[in-house]
């Protein structure tokens, strides 16, 4: 993957995100304060804009981008998470001008690790790791970038559909008890769409 | 009780903006309005003294741009509606709230504003920004039980921290000196929350949550967060037996203590009611031994219209009363 495709790629994940910004509001309207389709489809398009506008546009630069867009211009426990995710593998892309699925499977790794000590979730907390992990577990088990996308996309939906009956141990539903049940979580719904949109990128 | 949905606003996205720059002008003698968004005061503490600064998601109105002046907080970052701003803008508000003898950045606690403020704080360490230190505040005994309290959240009974802090670092050098008394009165502070309605969000104008028109929860957060469960609406009087003794356990306060108390109104509560509640507040606190230095009823900390209460208690001594009894000048807080 070249940083062209990076940014390619990024920006297919925000025009998903972005078509879907009502239901994912719809879904945080249940369990938190409705917000969270408008403010992650804000703070991708705001890391797209900030990735035309550099002078040089490499895999680092694309992924460092992305990460101070999501932490700066989402605020909040989810542009802390979703930013944090971009930023702990970004220091393995310096100086890189072409990665493998390899590359890319402990670029997502080193993310998910970052995720989970920031927020301190595991997998059953009813959060974006649980899309994540099965998502990254997936990818790390393919062999090249289009089944890797292909197979982290079916366990990122399966995943963030089975936040639906857990109850909350992490974020601001964790306050909610029961009445989290029956609802998915909308950070593992992200997740989901960001992987579907890049598993459609690749299946082209 | 149902929401209202009608907010009298422009745009959903100018909101914080324009709130800003209504408030600053508002009261134009106390603070002021930065480049980058930021409420300092108008005229900078001392140098050589702590400097105190707190991002917290808007919403919550007059917290906490109310506390920005003397004898209270230098800078506050609001993030947009119920969001915890981001680590750039808390550095930011670091940089601009310096003045050389360190910043303490006080989280009242919610994962937001705990992970941003973590985040600025590794970005200050990167960029070589030494001195600044984080407190994280709670006082909500419903949101963990006993032994767990660094689980707890942070509600309306922060109010405290914020006055006797202000106080301290307006007089003092000393960052961890600061923070040990920021964790001192956090450690006093017990509160309970109750509410009998949900709110409209600004931005959807959607109610955050149903409640039926004959119910009342008691421990709900500042977001509608569950507490201790749904009842029926009770009168003041069965509500305040209710809400107090579980507050007096918890610390445990006792017999001979003295105490701050605050009643502070969640949105659409009348005064009215809170002088009403607050009689049974005295006359149970009076029977309990507990002498009040000082009480205080309004609204301080609010979720939009949301109609519920917030009652807290702070044990003091000597130390803390001298700190409640110095001069605050914020637009929403002044101790003359």
């Amino acid at each position: 993957m070249t940083a062209d495709e990076l940014a390619d790629l990024i920006e297919r994940m925000a025009e998903r995100v972005l078509a879907e910004r009502e239901a994912l509001n719809r879904l945080d309207a249940a369990i938190g304060d409705g917000d969270h389709g408008s403010s992650i489809s804000g703070a991708l398009a705001l890391a797209m804009q900030e990735i035309n506008m550099l002078e040089e546009p490499s895999l680092h630069a694309i992924w460092l981008t992305t990460a101070k867009a999501l932490l700066n211009g989402m605020g909040g426990a989810s542009g802390a998470i979703f930013g944090t995710f971009f930023l702990k593998g970004a220091a393995q892309l310096k100086d890189v001008e072409r990665i493998s699925q390899a590359d890319m499977t402990e670029l997502l790794q080193a993310g998910l690790a970052g995720v989970q000590a920031r927020g301190r979730a595991t997998v059953g907390d009813k959060t974006m790791v649980d899309a994540l992990a099965p998502a990254v577990a997936a990818f790390a088990a393919a062999v090249d970038f289009p089944s890797a996308w292909r197979a982290a996309a079916g366990a990122a939906a399966t995943g963030a559909e089975s936040t639906r009956d857990m109850l909350a141990r992490q974020g601001r539903a964790k306050y909610l008890g029961e009445r989290a049940l029956g609802h998915v979580d909308p950070g593992a719904s992200a997740i989901a769409l960001m992987f579907a949109a890049a598993a459609d990128a690749y299946a082209q | 009780m149902s929401a209202r949905p009608h907010k009298l606003i422009n745009h959903p996205d100018a909101i914080v903006d324009e709130m800003l720059e209504g408030f600053c002008a508002a009261y134009s003698d106390i603070v002021q309005l930065t480049d980058d968004r930021l409420v300092t005061r108008a005229q900078p503490k001392a140098q050589g003294k702590v400097a105190l600064v707190i991002g917290n998601g808007s919403g919550h109105e007059p917290a906490m741009l109310g506390w920005v002046g003397q004898g209270l907080f230098d800078v506050n970052i609001a993030g947009e509606i119920f969001t915890a701003p981001g680590p750039q803008r808390i550095v930011d508000g670091i940089r601009a709230a310096d003045r050389g003898a360190g910043v303490l950045v006080c989280v009242s606690h919610h994962a937001g504003d705990r992970l941003n403020a973590e985040l600025a704080l590794e970005l200050c360490a990167a960029e070589g920004i030494d001195d600044v230190e984080m407190v994280i505040l709670y006082d909500d005994i419903s949101s963990a039980p006993k032994g767990n309290e660094a689980e707890r959240r942070g509600t309306a009974g922060l109010f405290f921290v914020w006055k006797l802090l202000g106080a301290f670092c307006e007089g003092s050098g000393d960052l961890a000196a600061a923070k040990a008394l920021a964790e001192k009165v956090r450690d006093n502070t017990r509160s309970l929350t109750m509410s009998l309605s949900s709110c409209a969000s600004p931005i959807t104008g959607q109610v955050m949550f149903e409640m039926a028109a004959d119910e009342m929860e008691i421990g709900m957060g500042l977001h509608g967060e569950v507490g201790m469960g749904r009842q029926k609406a009770l009168s003041a009087d069965a509500t305040i037996d209710l809400m107090l003794p579980p507050i007096l356990e918890d610390l445990p306060f006792a017999a001979g203590d003295e105490a701050l108390v605050l009643l502070n109104n969640s949105g659409s509560l009348t005064l009215m009611e809170l002088f009403v509640l607050y009689r049974r507040v005295a006359q149970r606190l009076a029977e309990a031994g507990i002498t009040v230095y000082k009480s205080w009823l309004d609204a301080y900390a609010t979720t939009q219209e949301m109609a519920g209460f917030a009652l807290s208690l702070c044990r003091v001594d000597e130390e803390l009363k001298a700190l409640w009894d110095a001069p605050a000048n914020g637009a929403y807080m002044k101790q003359v």
